[in-house]
């Protein structure tokens, strides 16, 4: 019986509902692994190019054919839902959480390109989960550490996000999310109109942007109510670069890091308060 | 004193592995280092550190546009076709984005393409060695393969920006390729 007052848990199932609809989305564009398709495998194995790794590379051709990566796709939805039936300490949960982890690695050799950081994100979370909770070794100290490590890298991603922009003059001027917005790739028409009719909203939003994600790790230290305010500033960000950005699938992967960012600031906060 | 009990063996063994990937992690969030080349190229073949300076430095401030057209004679060409790859989204996209791979993959090709330029000028003086690359043969793979009007068709393609929504803009152009024979 899954409980919910488990914490890797809950990660478990926040990301899930991510993993859910990325893996149908890659689903309904398959096509893209045909060999006529931008991510053809006749065309990525490239990237292997020394002559040990070719017989390595063989069994991968009926693989990363349209029909073996449907098939992979297909069984990995199985998965996922069968992880919404069998808790994650359990021998069934940690088999299927592995397969889960054992086919994102296998695609992610054909999806070097496309992938981005919620994928990268997803696979950290979903790996870590396998580590911290191997059945008959995992103590419950080791579940911990998984929970850090996942809240660690989910402040390190901000942080880093934050600094890169700080060292921008387009986001410092306030110029950058205007000009994202107004690609057809990540923007849209509404919200370039917003923002040339309102240019002040350009300077807050990217200063905004700027100093939440910088200092974004202090939500570890902080007394919990304070620290609320980064995670509901982090759900209203995510959900605004879904909607207008299309990254949807950054929404689940961030989220499932909060409740690890959870358990780590109650662990300091214990300490500290 | 620590007991070597297999739970205890098993749990230092997975902080070192933790603690090794938060560090390999923090290293290659400077581009430029020997460090995070090392690690990138010849240790991280699943892709598992990640780059976590979304939209920064420089944010994308382009849209790319892959189009292509075939050789008739030797003076006469047929229009520029573009491959269908930036629409915009839908309203259910903050949910269901498929077209968003599309779009990354060839967003990722061209800024590897384009990135690589510099360094192929640099070494070799002239950008025909650009055509061995991975991007160049992914973009070329990706027009070869729409409908042709002949059997020997002689195939060009070009990589073009254009700034979206800001009209004020023109579009320009990133690569033109020779002709291929597809």
């Amino acid at each position: 019986m899954i409980l919910f007052n488990n914490i890797s848990q809950i990660v478990l199932i926040i990301l899930s509902v991510g993993l859910l609809i990325s893996t149908l989305e890659y689903l309904k564009k398959v096509q893209i692994f045909s060999p006529n398709g931008l991510l053809s495998w006749n065309v990525m194995q490239l990237k292997w190019t020394k002559e040990n790794q070719k017989p390595l590379l063989k069994p991968f051709f009926k693989l990363f054919s349209v029909p073996g990566l449907a098939i992979l796709f297909l069984i990995r939805c199985l998965l996922i839902t069968g992880l919404l039936f069998f808790p994650l300490q359990s021998t069934v949960g940690w088999v299927l959480i592995s397969l889960l982890g054992l086919s994102l690695l296998l695609a992610s050799l054909v999806t070097h390109y496309g992938s981005d950081g919620s994928d990268q994100m997803s696979m950290l979370i979903i790996i870590t989960l396998i580590l911290c909770n191997m059945p008959a070794l995992a103590s419950s100290k080791l579940r911990d550490i998984g929970l850090w490590f996942i809240a660690l890298q989910a402040c390190l991603s901000y942080a880093v996000a934050g600094i890169a922009k700080l060292v921008s003059a387009e986001w410092r001027s306030g110029t950058a999310i205007k000009d994202v917005f107004s690609t057809k790739t990540y923007g849209s028409k509404k919200a370039t109109l917003f923002l040339q009719k309102y240019p002040a909203a350009n300077l807050f939003l990217c200063w905004n942007v700027i100093i939440m994600e910088t200092i974004f790790p202090l939500c570890l230290f902080l007394p919990w109510p304070f620290a609320l305010i980064f995670l509901v500033w982090g759900f209203i960000f995510h959900f605004f670069t879904a909607v207008i950005m299309g990254l949807n699938s950054f929404f689940w992967a961030f989220m499932a890091t909060y409740p690890a960012i959870y358990f780590v600031n109650h662990q300091i906060s214990w300490h500290l308060f | 004193m620590l007991k070597l009990t297999p739970t205890a063996i098993y749990e230092l063994v997975i902080t070192v592995i933790l603690a090794c990937w938060f560090l390999a992690t923090i290293l290659c969030q400077f581009k430029e280092t020997r460090v995070s080349w090392f690690i990138r190229y010849k240790i991280d073949l699943f892709n598992l550190i990640p780059l976590w300076t979304f939209f920064a430095p420089h944010p994308g401030k382009r849209d790319y546009h892959l189009l292509f057209r075939d050789k008739i004679s030797d003076d006469s060409y047929t229009e520029w076709h573009e491959m269908d790859i930036t629409e915009e989204r839908t309203f259910w996209s903050w949910l269901w984005n498929p077209e968003k791979r599309d779009k990354k993959i060839l967003s990722d090709v061209v800024q590897s393409l384009v990135s690589s330029i510099p360094s192929y000028r640099e070494k070799t003086g002239n950008l025909n060695l650009l055509m061995f690359s991975t991007p160049y043969i992914i973009v070329l793979h990706a027009v070869s393969h729409y409908k042709r009007r002949t059997e020997n068709c002689h195939r060009q393609f070009m990589l073009a920006e254009s700034a979206g929504y800001q009209k004020e803009t023109t579009p320009s152009l990133i690569l033109l390729s020779v002709f291929h024979q597809i």
